[in-house]
């Protein structure tokens, strides 16, 4: 019986397809769901500020393996969807804020401002379960924490 | 004046090709034409002159031998090539599948590989990466490390509080 369509013919057909899917794919960074966190970190207890919650367990547990503080509270929490289109700017505090921009293939870039003022930017690939932390002394021996992670979907 | 026929049939009376009832109508014609009489004695001597000028090929076996050989050698020859319309052996078809299948497989483990390396390598080493940071401010500095049990980097803003 004679083929409708050569193999060869289906094959060539396949490879295109696959070669333009993947170069799709890799033009086009796909949308990050990320979570910032302003978090304050002190030795004492808590303060009586209602603004103030207590930071997830998972989030303390990876502070306190690697600063020296005891306690950490969540000041602000912003989840948001960061497509590729335009970077995204996201208020923590009245003095604090962040500009996050999606590079693709997982890699963000993070800029800081304090007071209007852009304080430190730092390029890095965020993968799930990790953490990428800016972080900052403050007064009476305390120190300040913006947290940014992918939300678990 | 003799028709293009007539000349035909003269010739094949004289290869003795014709009937019976043919060869008696030529004789009958050569009896009473003298045109036609004249053309049959010219090609009968032409026959006569070629006959004689012709070499006699003999061949060195009887005839019947000489044409088996030369019949066995057409079979053996058709045994050698397999003619268009016999059917194709079973291997063909899955050479044609394989090879394909095998130049595609080839090509698309290529393009993932390639795909692979063009990412960003995974750190062997949780190397710091401080040129990939900005610290703009000259009141400020920064320095980046990164704890592999917590899964987390950290980039440390000094603001040279006192």
């Amino acid at each position: 019986m004679k083929r409708l369509v050569p193999f060869w013919q289906l094959a060539l057909a396949a490879t295109a397809v696959l070669i333009f899917y993947s170069c799709v794919l890799r033009s086009a960074p796909a949308d990050l769901m990320l979570q910032a966190q302003l978090v304050w970190g002190t030795n004492n207890d808590k303060p009586d500020d209602p603004k103030l919650k207590d930071v997830d367990q998972k989030v303390k547990d990876k502070l306190r393996g690697v600063f020296k503080w005891k306690n950490y509270f969540e000041v602000n929490r912003q989840d948001f969807t960061l497509t590729a289109s335009a970077p995204r700017k996201v208020k923590m505090s009245d003095l604090c804020e962040i500009e996050v921009q999606n590079l693709g293939n997982s890699s963000v870039e993070l800029k800081l401002y304090g007071k209007g003022k852009m304080v430190v930017r730092k390029t890095q690939r965020i993968k799930s379960g990790e953490l990428l932390v800016l972080a900052g002394d403050d007064k009476n021996d305390t120190a300040w924490f913006v947290v940014l992670s992918l939300v678990e979907k | 004046m003799i028709s293009h026929e007539i000349e035909l049939k003269l010739q094949a009376c004289l290869d003795g090709e014709l009937s019976s009832d043919e060869t008696r109508a030529i004789e009958e014609l050569l009896a009473r034409d003298a045109g036609a009489r004249s053309l049959f004695e010219e090609l009968r001597a032409t026959r006569t002159l070629l006959a004689g000028g012709e070499l006699e090929v003999k061949l060195p076996e009887t005839g019947e031998f000489y044409w088996s050989k030369i019949r066995r050698q057409i079979e053996l020859e058709d045994r050698r090539s397999p003619s268009i319309n016999a059917p194709e052996p079973v291997s063909a078809w899955w050479v044609r599948f394989v090879t394909p299948a095998g130049a595609l497989a080839a090509l698309a483990l290529f393009v993932v590989v390639a795909l692979k390396h063009s990412e960003p390598p995974e750190p062997i080493l949780a190397l710091d990466d401080s040129h990939e940071i900005e610290t703009p401010l000259e009141e400020t500095s920064s320095f980046s490390f990164r704890s592999e049990a917590a899964a987390m980097t950290v980039v440390w803003v000094d603001s040279h509080r006192e």
